[in-house]
């Protein structure tokens, strides 16, 4: 559910920029943990609509008592846009609880002349990423 | 009446002697004596004639014939007429239904007659009769039999298991299971996309090189080309610790002529030793051409011929040296164990009563290694030597983990069996904890594209057998939060030492294949347990097994989709394929056959082998296999309900003629060429190419097309193809590329002659695209449509006239006056009608003897030009993406004509193209991607 992490970090051409033609640069997976009912991972290649329609189902329809937003890197704005969206549509039965944290990545460095160049190189970045729980507050 | 009367009659007389006459000789049945004292009274009475009438009969000569009439007659009563039933001689009033299946509905007098002819006629059909099921069930003769069965096209060792559950089909020498018979494509994706899908690869031609790295890599050098990629030489699957994937072509011809992708491993380093051992999987329809190019490249031309003496050892642990052949190919070798029948053949020339393990379909004489007395190489064909499955998916690890167990190391007495011996020796102990650790940690790894893409890993398992499940179970994954240790593994890859198997030696293999407990002997253990349902303890010292795990790198081009469909291949020895594939199923993974892999490269958007190579042997083979089969299945149709391909302006709907759409799009390219030449002379007199090169073109039309897969050129193309902003948000930075104008085109397609590439279409809003779609060039106004919304659909093209219908119906109607022979000039005329019709047509009546109604006949008119939209290349797969959710293309575009379509486009529509279907006239919008 990370997927949009790879569209908008372009750090590939920032590295291509450096050096241009001894290295290919292939992104990998970020580390992924299993993934519960009520988890929701924003990307930027769905729709907008339809992953807030995704969240409201779960709240509504799908029975859970909260559920957690995740976004990273570019997503992280869409991720609080739809916590936030949510909750206005709740008329203030909903609140939110934000955490913040980092993640690191890995890329791997492909040299272009790989017979010189050697060893291949694995490269470690660190990107942010939110984890939104919007709930329902339990009643006094 | 009258003629059933003759009938009957000449019944009778059929077995009469021609002699007799019943009425010439009323007299016939008389005595002789009194025959004779008759003739001899009328002689007497006509004296004048006695003396012709002695002449002509004496009495003995007579009498003989009369005698002979007389049996003849007795023989005609007796006997029934011809070979017909004895109800033949009842008459026909008489006669009942199925009186020759029952001969008590013959009357008394006849029915003995009956009962011993259907005796007789029973005795010769008794030996054609088959045994019986239980006979054929028998174990022994069941193996007879399956080894009788897979003397053309070898079977997989999964192959009963598919057999049962897959539409099996022969191809490539093997039995392989195309498509599973219940319905399962989206839960097969689903699989791939989220657990685990299974197949048997074992298909995939293993060849073994050894020799000294340098010698080695330099004659390997030979077959590749940086300019693709990583070659065999690449540091880091040198080191064994990845497994590396190359293009072949034939020695020293880089960029003609390849023979297909590979994928090669190194043998990590031994101490001490400077030989490398290589293994180079290839597709069985390219081995036939790689291994005589490698034999040519290593200099390796002497066959070590097998040694027929080892023949008669017995089948266990054989120390083999290379050049040795393998006792199991030969089937003579097997030791007849184990059976009960008294058929045991006491000559060793008997059929074997075991099942063959390997290549049953190789003589044993057939040479399998070759070497070279100058450069030490040794070439070894390990085909069906070992068992390769493919695990794809995120989940494949936890599959796996859960499946397999590391061997305990055991102390126990020395024995025959290798992992006793590779036991005492304390450093191969320490290896084999180090790599049990590292596998421990690959089990808190949740997802198979997390690992650096083609990592290996040796590992020495338990039999998989002892851990089965009572019952089916889906595997979950069992994660950890991540340690210091699996992230160092993550990063850094399994450490070199680590990548090391003992699969890698010949005499493990075989002593491993040998000594495999039978599925008999394990259930009878089982049985003996006290508890039943418990894990067999100790675990018995034979299954141990060596294995390699290899990591599939997932998606590695483009940008989306990243390491999609990654997952593990797990290398067995051979005999092993069921011990292992059982469990495996047990653990919910699905199961996928040939029509899956294509699906899988086609979601990965890579070249799947042989369909998307045209340009090898085995890919254009099997383009004209598939031509054959499209038209088979077309023609079958009633002509009145099939799609006429003519009117839809569809040329080569089974086919993609390559050759002339590369041939076609030269000149185009050329004259303008030469205008723009013509104009910039006149402009600044400076040109960056001469003339010269213009006159050479004639010479490069005759060459053959070829792809493109110089990495550089690739990278640039992709650059080009690039709308400047991507979905219309932000600018897409292009670095430091040449930006796509008239010179750096020029320059590139002088290095690229002849070139077609590959891409990547996705349609835009609807349509799903077929094979042998065709891929167009928009026009400026069809351009213009795009800007009105994303709903928008594409043009449309006119129908066309079907010119060879009317020739079609003429020569029938001509054909059918001619059989009555009646008008001759009709065909004259039908010849001769079409031709002002269809003077602009390359095809006159010369090859109307195969028109086929709907297609164009042979020699095709332009295939570029024949419809209002220029044609630039075409689809060879297409359907719709589960996975993007949009119909998605992959095929070859014509390069000459896919920079001219880009450098004629607004930067906001770059690599807009039209793709229209072969049964359709509407064109859709779809957007090309090149991906590198």
């Amino acid at each position: 559910m990370w997927k949009g992490v790879g569209l908008q970090a372009k750090i590939n051409r920032e590295k291509q920029e450096m050096d241009p033609v001894e290295y290919t640069l292939r992104k990998r997976l970020p580390r992924k943990l299993p993934k519960r009912r009520n988890d929701v991972y924003v990307n930027m290649k769905t729709d907008f609509r339809a992953q807030l329609a995704r969240c409201q189902k779960l709240l509504e329809s799908g029975g859970h008592r909260e559920i957690c937003v995740h976004g990273l890197g570019l997503a992280i704005n869409r991720a609080i846009n739809i916590a936030l969206q949510l909750q206005a549509s709740s008329q203030g039965m909903l609140q939110l609880a934000a955490n913040t944290s980092t993640v690191e990545l890995v890329d791997d460095l492909e040299p272009e002349d790989p017979d010189e160049a050697g060893e291949p190189m694995t490269r470690t970045r660190n990107n942010s990423a939110i984890h939104i729980k919007v709930f329902y507050p339990d009643p006094q | 009446m009258s003629s059933s009367k003759a009938k009957m009659w000449e019944k009778k007389m059929r077995h009469q002697p021609t002699s007799v006459q019943y009425s010439s000789t009323p007299n016939g049945g008389d005595a002789p004596v009194s025959g004779t004292y008759l003739w001899w009274s009328m002689c007497r009475l006509c004296a004048d004639c006695v003396q012709t009438v002695c002449r002509l009969c004496a009495g003995g000569a007579f009498a003989r014939a009369r005698a002979a009439e007389v049996s003849a007659m007795l023989k005609a009563v007796n006997r029934t007429t011809g070979k017909c039933h004895v109800f033949g001689s009842l008459p026909k009033h008489m006669r009942r239904r199925a009186m020759s299946h029952n001969t008590k509905r013959l009357p008394l007098r006849l029915r003995d007659r009956a009962n011993r002819m259907s005796l007789k006629a029973g005795s010769k059909k008794e030996p054609a009769k088959n045994k019986s099921r239980k006979a054929r069930r028998r174990h022994g003769n069941m193996l007879l039999e399956f080894n009788r069965r897979q003397r053309k096209n070898v079977w997989l060792e999964t192959h009963i298991w598919h057999a049962k559950r897959f539409i099996m089909v022969k191809k490539w020498g093997y039995c392989l299971g195309h498509r599973p018979t219940n319905k399962c494509y989206r839960p097969c994706y689903r699989a791939m996309n989220s657990h685990c899908l299974l197949q048997d690869h074992s298909y995939y031609c293993c060849i073994e090189l050894q020799g000294e790295e340098s010698t080695l890599l330099a004659s390997l050098s030979r077959l590749t080309s940086k300019e693709a990629g990583p070659t065999f030489a690449a540091a880091m699957t040198l080191s064994g610790q990845r497994q590396g994937s190359v293009v072949v072509y034939r020695a020293g011809q880089y960029p003609l002529q390849p023979l297909g992708p590979v994928t090669f491993l190194w043998r990590p380093q031994i101490q001490g030793s400077t030989i490398r051992q290589l293994w180079i999987w290839a597709h069985p329809t390219i081995k036939k051409d790689l291994l005589p190019e490698l034999q040519t490249v290593c200099e390796c031309c002497e066959a070590v011929v097998p040694s027929i003496n080892l023949m008669g050892t017995p089948a266990e642990v054989v120390p083999t040296t290379e050049c040795e052949q393998k006792p199991n190919e030969t089937p003579e070798a097997k030791q007849i164990t184990g059976t009960k029948r008294k058929k045991t053949c006491k000559d060793a020339t008997g059929p074997p009563t075991k099942k063959i393990i390997g290549d049953g379909t190789r003589s044993p004489t057939t040479p399998i290694t070759w070497k070279s007395s100058s450069t030490g190489v040794i070439i070894n064909d390990l085909t069906m030597e070992m068992v390769r499955f493919r695990l794809i998916g995120p989940q494949s690890l936890t599959v796996l983990s859960e499946t397999l167990e590391t061997a305990g190391v055991h102390k126990s007495k020395p024995s025959s069996l290798w992992w006793s011996e590779q036991c005492k020796d304390e450093s191969k102990r320490s290896l084999h904890q180090e790599q049990s650790d590292i596998y421990r940690l690959l089990k808190g790894i949740h997802l198979t594209g997390e690992l650096p893409p083609g990592t290996v890993l040796g590992l020495t398992v338990e039999d998989p057998r002892l851990t089965l499940p009572t019952k089916k179970v889906v595997a979950l994954p069992h994660v950890k939060q991540s340690e210091e240790k699996s992230r160092e593994l993550m990063l850094k890859g399994v450490p070199k030492h680590c990548c090391q198997s003992y699969l890698w030696e010949r005499s493990v293999r075989d002593n491993v294949t040998e000594n495999k407990i039978s599925e008999q002997e394990l259930n009878r253990r089982r049985s003996e347990m006290l508890v039943p349902g418990s894990r067999l303890t100790p675990t018995p010292p034979q299954s141990r097994i060596p294995i390699l795990l290899v990591h599939q790198p997932g998606k590695q081009v483009g940008c989306e989709m990243m390491s999609w469909g990654a997952g593990w291949d797990l290398l067995l020895p051979k005999g092993w394929g069921m011990a292992f594939w059982v469990p495996l199923v047990y653990r919910g993974v699905r199961i996928g056959g040939l029509n899956m892999s294509l699906k899988h490269s086609q979601i990965k958007g890579v070249p799947h082998f042989p369909h998307d190579y045209p340009d090898c042997p085995s890919g254009v083979a099997f383009q004209e296999e598939q031509e054959a089969e499209l038209l088979k299945t077309f023609k079958r149709r009633p002509p009145a309900k099939r799609t006429n391909y003519i009117k839809h302006g569809c040329l080569a709907p089974f086919r993609c003629p390559w050759q002339q759409l590369a041939e076609e799009w030269e000149p185009i390219r050329w004259n303008r060429e030469r205008r723009k030449t013509v104009r910039s002379k006149q402009r600044q007199s400076v040109t960056s190419f001469s003339l010269h090169d213009l006159l050479n073109c004639h010479e490069w039309i005759s060459a053959a097309f070829m792809l493109s897969r110089n990495r550089k050129s690739l990278r640039l193309l992709s650059g080009w193809c690039r709308p400047t902003t991507s979905k219309g948000q932000r600018p897409c930075r292009v670095g430091d590329q040449p930006p796509l104008n008239h010179s750096a085109v020029m320059s590139f397609l002088t290095a690229h002659r002849m070139s077609l590439v590959w891409v990547r279409l996705s349609t835009l809003s609807k349509g799903k695209p077929e094979p042998h779609a065709m891929v167009c060039v928009p026009t400026a106004e069809d351009l213009q449509l795009l800007n009105k919304g994303p709903g928008s659909s594409g043009p449309q093209e006119p129908p066309h006239g079907d010119h060879f219908k009317s020739r079609i119906k003429h020569k029938k109607k001509g054909l059918r006056k001619a059989a009555t022979s009646s008008l001759s000039e009709m065909s004259h005329l039908s010849a001769s009608e079409p031709k002002p019709s269809s003077s602009k047509e390359p095809d006159p009546s010369q090859s109307s003897s195969d028109l086929t109604f709907g297609l164009w006949p042979d020699p095709l008119p332009r295939v570029t030009s024949h419809c209002c939209r220029l044609t630039l290349g075409w689809a060879t797969q297409g359907d719709f993406s589960l996975s993007v959710g949009c119909g998605e293309a992959l095929g070859f575009v014509c390069v000459a004509g896919l920079l001219k379509t880009l450098s004629n486009q607004p930067m906001e529509h770059r690599g807009m193209l039209l793709l229209r279907n072969p049964t359709s006239l509407h064109y859709r919008f779809v957007k090309l991607t090149i991906e590198v």
